[in-house]
C-alpha cells in the first residue's frame, strides 16, 4: 500500500488505484457482507418491542417488517439497545435503549461502511463548519435557522439534557456529519431513509437531494440537467436499483446516479462510503484546490490542499475537530481523478473521458484565476488596511464576495463537474461575472476610495480582465453597436 | 317472662364509659378522615414552600389542566384510600416535614430552588417505587384499564395486549412533575451540570452543595 502509495509512477496508477481501493473501500456489492456472528442479532426483547410499536407506530413497524433487516431476523433492539452509561441511554418498557442509532450502532455490523464513511466529507460535514456557522445562521438570522437549516444537512452537535432528554436544539437531526453523543460522526439515515433501509432508495439521485440543492450545490437540478439524468429518467426501469449487487458496467448500463461516480462499483472498481473520495478538487470553497486524501492512522482522514507540501508519513496533522493524527497514507488528487475516471470508462471512451475532465478542469482553473484569486486578494487588502471590520456581513460587499464564491461560484464549478451547461452558464460562471464587474468591484472601488489602485486595480492585471480596457469593441449583443454589413450582391466584392 | 337485665359489670359508670368511649371512637375516625381529607388537598401541601416547586409542573399537567374537567389533587396521586391507610401515609409523610423544618436550621433546605432540584431525582424514584408496590392503587382510582380507549387508534389495543406483568407507572411516568431520567440510567453528573447551568452556577457548586448534606 505505502510503497504503490509513494510512487508516482503513472504506469502504476492502475494497480495502485485498486491497492487504495482495497483498502477504503468495500467489494462490488451494495452492502458489504456482514462478518458479525448471527448470534449476535436477535434481541429477545425485540418481538415485545414489535407488537406494542405495531400498534402505537404502525408506520415506522410496517416500514422495518418490510426491510432487509427484518427478513436477516435483525430487530428494534439490536439497533436501539444501549448501555446504562451510554449518555443518552433511557429506560423504556424496562430495556434500556437510546433514540439515536449512530453510525457506530450500524458498524457493529456494517464494519467495512463505517471504516469507509469515518473521516469523509460527510462525516465532517458538521465538525468542518461548526466554527463558521454563527456568522452566517446566527447573526444574520438567528440560531433557531441552525436547527432548521444548517444542521438538518451539516448535522448538529447532539445535546443530552442533564435529564437524559434530546435538547431539541440539536434534536430531531438526521444531518450526515451529525456529531452523536457516543461521539461518532454521521447518521447513516441521512440517506437510508429508516426503517425499511431499502437499496434501491438510497442509490436513486432523490436519496442527495435533501441536502445537495439549493444555491450552493443545487446537484440534483444539474444531474437532472445533463444527459445522465436525462437518460436515467427515460430508462429508470433499466436501472436495477433493487439488485442486490449493483456494479456500473456489469449489473446496470443506462445511466448513472449520484452514487455511481461518488460511490458505486464500477468495473472493478469498488464501491466505498467515502463520499469525497474520488473528488480531485475542492468545490466549495472560496478558491478550489486540488486536494489531497490523507488516510491517518486511526481511520480517520483529512483532506488537504495540493498546493501545499504533503506531510510525510508519520507526520502528525490538525484534523477538523481540533484533535491530531497521524499520518498512513497520502492520495493524490490525480489517483483521485483516475479513480472517478475508471467509472466514466465502464460507458465512454478513455480519450472523451479525459477530454471531458480538462473541460472541467479549465472551468475550475478560469473561475480561480479570473475571479477566485483576485476577489480574495481584494478582500484581503480590504481588511489589511482596516476598510473593512472582521466582522462578516456587516458590509454588503461580505455579502456579494460571500454569493460570488459560494453560491454562484460553486454552482459554475459544480454545473461543469456534472455536464449540466445551464448550471455551469447561466447560473454559474454568467453570474459570477456579472456578479464580479457589476457589484463586488464597484463596492471595492467605493470602499478603497484613492486606494483603489493598490487594493482593486492591482489584483486585475491578469489577461481575463484586459477586454475593459478597451472600451471601442462593439457587439451587437445589446441591438446596439456596428452596423450589420449588408449582403453583398456578389460575394468577391465583398469589404 | 324473662326480664332481660344487663350483667351486673355493667355499672353506671361502664355504661357511661362506653357510650363516652363510642362517641370518641366515631369522632376519632371522623377527625381521621377529615385531617386525611384536609392533608391531602393541595392548599396543605403547598403551604411548605418546597411543595411549591413541584406544584409548578404540576400546574402545567392534563392532570391539573384536563379536558373532562377533573383534577387530580396531590392526595389524589400520593395518599392511598382508605382511613388507615391514608393516616399511615401522612405519619410516614411526616418526615418529610420533618426535614422540612429540620433544613430551616441545619442540612439541605428544600425550600432553596437549587436544593430543591438536586434533590428531586431520588423524591421521584422514591415515589415511583411507592407507586410500584401498590400496583398503581391511586391512578386505578380514575383509570379502568378495560376502559382506555385514548384518542389513538392503538392506545385501546395497546392496554388490553401490551400490559401483562406492567402496572401503570412502568411505561406512564414523568407525566406530572419535573422529568427525571429512570433510576437505571440517570446519571448524577449530567444532572447536576444540567442544574448549574439552570442556575447560572460555576460548574462543581452543585457537588459542594451536595457534599455538605
Amino acid at each position: 500500500m505505502y510503497e504503490l502509495n509513494l510512487s508516482r509512477c503513472p504506469s502504476a496508477s492502475r494497480a495502485w488505484v485498486f491497492a487504495l481501493m482495497t483498502l477504503l473501500v468495500s467489494g462490488p456489492l451494495g452492502a458489504a457482507k456482514v462478518k458479525l456472528s448471527a448470534d449476535q442479532w436477535g434481541h429477545p426483547a425485540g418481538p415485545d418491542c414489535v407488537s406494542c410499536h405495531a400498534k402505537a407506530s404502525a408506520g415506522l413497524t410496517q416500514q422495518w417488517q418490510e426491510s432487509a433487516h427484518q427478513k436477516a431476523g435483525v430487530n428494534c433492539m439490536d439497533c436501539h439497545q444501549a448501555d446504562r452509561a451510554d449518555p443518552d441511554a433511557q429506560e423504556h418498557e424496562g430495556q434500556v435503549i437510546a433514540t439515536i442509532v449512530s453510525p457506530k450502532d450500524c458498524g457493529r455490523c456494517h464494519t467495512q461502511e463505517l471504516a469507509e464513511q469515518q473521516g469523509s466529507v460527510h462525516a465532517e460535514a458538521h465538525a468542518l463548519i461548526e466554527d463558521r456557522v454563527p456568522a452566517l445562521a446566527h447573526n444574520l438570522t438567528g440560531s433557531a435557522m441552525q436547527a432548521a437549516g444548517c444542521d438538518q444537512c451539516h448535522g448538529s452537535r447532539v445535546r443530552v439534557r442533564g435529564d437524559g432528554t434530546l435538547d431539541p436544539a440539536t434534536w430531531p437531526n438526521s444531518g450526515i456529519g451529525r456529531i452523536n453523543p457516543d461521539g461518532s460522526k454521521g447518521s447513516c439515515s441521512a440517506c437510508h431513509g429508516r426503517h425499511r433501509f431499502s437499496k434501491a432508495q438510497a442509490r436513486e439521485p432523490e436519496a442527495c437531494v435533501r441536502c445537495h440543492a439549493g444555491p450552493d450545490s443545487p446537484d440534483k437540478e444539474i444531474f437532472e440537467a445533463s444527459k445522465h439524468g436525462m437518460i436515467y429518467v427515460a430508462e429508470k426501469e433499466r436501472m436495477g436499483l433493487d439488485s442486490s449487487e449493483w456494479v456500473a458496467g456489469r449489473d446496470y448500463t443506462a445511466a448513472p446516479t449520484c452514487v455511481t461516480c461518488h460511490m458505486g462499483a464500477a468495473g472493478k472498481l469498488p464501491s466505498t462510503h467515502d463520499v469525497g473520495l474520488r473528488d480531485a478538487w475542492s468545490l466549495n470553497s472560496p478558491v478550489s484546490e486540488r486536494q489531497l486524501l490523507l488516510i491517518l492512522e486511526d481511520g480517520d482522514k483529512l483532506e488537504l490542499p495540493a498546493s501545499a507540501p504533503a506531510p510525510k508519513r508519520g507526520a502528525e496533522v490538525r484534523k477538523a475537530d481540533g484533535t491530531t493524527g497521524k499520518v498512513k497514507a497520502v492520495v493524490t488528487p490525480d489517483r483521485r481523478r483516475q479513480a472517478m475516471n475508471l467509472v466514466c470508462q465502464e460507458c465512454h471512451g478513455k480519450a472523451f473521458t479525459e477530454a471531458f475532465m480538462q473541460q472541467f478542469d479549465s472551468v475550475v482553473e478560469l473561475f480561480n484565476t479570473k475571479f477566485a484569486i483576485p476577489a480574495k486578494g481584494i478582500m484581503g487588502e480590504l481588511y489589511a488596511r482596516g476598510l473593512l471590520t472582521p466582522t462578516p456581513f456587516d458590509e454588503p460587499i461580505e455579502l456579494t464576495y460571500w454569493e460570488l464564491w459560494h453560491d454562484e461560484g460553486a454552482r459554475a464549478r459544480h454545473g461543469a463537474s456534472m455536464a449540466s451547461p445551464n448550471h455551469a452558464w447561466w447560473e454559474g460562471m454568467y453570474l459570477v461575472g456579472r456578479n464580479f464587474y457589476g457589484r463586488f468591484l464597484p463596492e471595492a472601488r467605493a470602499l478603497a476610495g484613492d486606494q483603489a489602485g493598490q487594493v482593486v486595480d492591482a489584483h486585475l492585471q491578469g489577461e481575463g480582465h484586459q477586454w475593459l480596457a478597451n472600451p471601442n469593441l462593439g457587439s451587437r449583443i445589446l441591438g446596439f453597436g456596428p452596423p450589420e454589413p449588408e449582403a453583398p450582391a456578389d460575394a468577391s466584392e465583398a469589404r | 317472662m324473662v326480664r332481660l337485665r344487663a350483667p351486673l359489670f355493667i355499672t353506671r359508670h361502664v355504661l357511661i364509659a362506653l357510650v363516652v368511649g363510642g362517641l370518641g371512637g366515631v369522632l376519632f375516625m371522623v377527625f381521621l378522615m377529615e385531617f386525611d381529607h384536609f392533608t391531602s388537598s393541595n392548599a396543605f401541601c403547598t403551604t411548605c414552600h418546597s411543595m411549591t416547586y413541584a406544584d409548578e409542573a404540576y400546574q402545567k399537567s392534563s392532570h391539573f389542566d384536563s379536558a373532562s374537567g377533573v383534577r387530580a389533587s396531590c392526595g389524589d396521586c400520593h395518599v392511598s384510600e382508605g382511613v388507615f391507610a391514608a393516616t399511615w401515609d401522612h405519619a410516614v409523610g411526616g418526615k418529610d416535614l420533618l426535614k422540612q423544618i429540620k433544613g430551616q436550621l441545619f442540612g439541605p433546605d428544600y425550600d432553596d430552588p437549587v436544593v430543591n432540584a438536586l434533590h428531586l431525582p431520588e423524591a421521584a424514584f422514591a415515589a415511583r417505587e411507592w407507586f410500584r408496590k401498590r400496583d398503581s392503587a391511586t391512578c386505578k382510582r380514575c383509570h379502568t384499564l378495560d376502559a382506555i380507549q385514548g384518542k389513538r387508534g392503538g392506545t385501546a389495543a395497546i392496554h388490553k395486549e401490551e400490559t401483562q406483568g406492567k402496572t401503570c407507572v412502568d411505561c406512564h411516568y414523568n407525566l406530572v412533575h419535573r422529568p427525571v431520567p429512570d433510576e437505571s440510567t440517570f446519571k448524577r453528573e449530567a444532572w447536576n451540570r444540567m442544574v448549574e447551568e439552570e442556575f447560572g452556577l460555576p460548574t462543581g457548586r452543585t457537588d459542594e452543595l451536595m457534599a455538605g448534606h
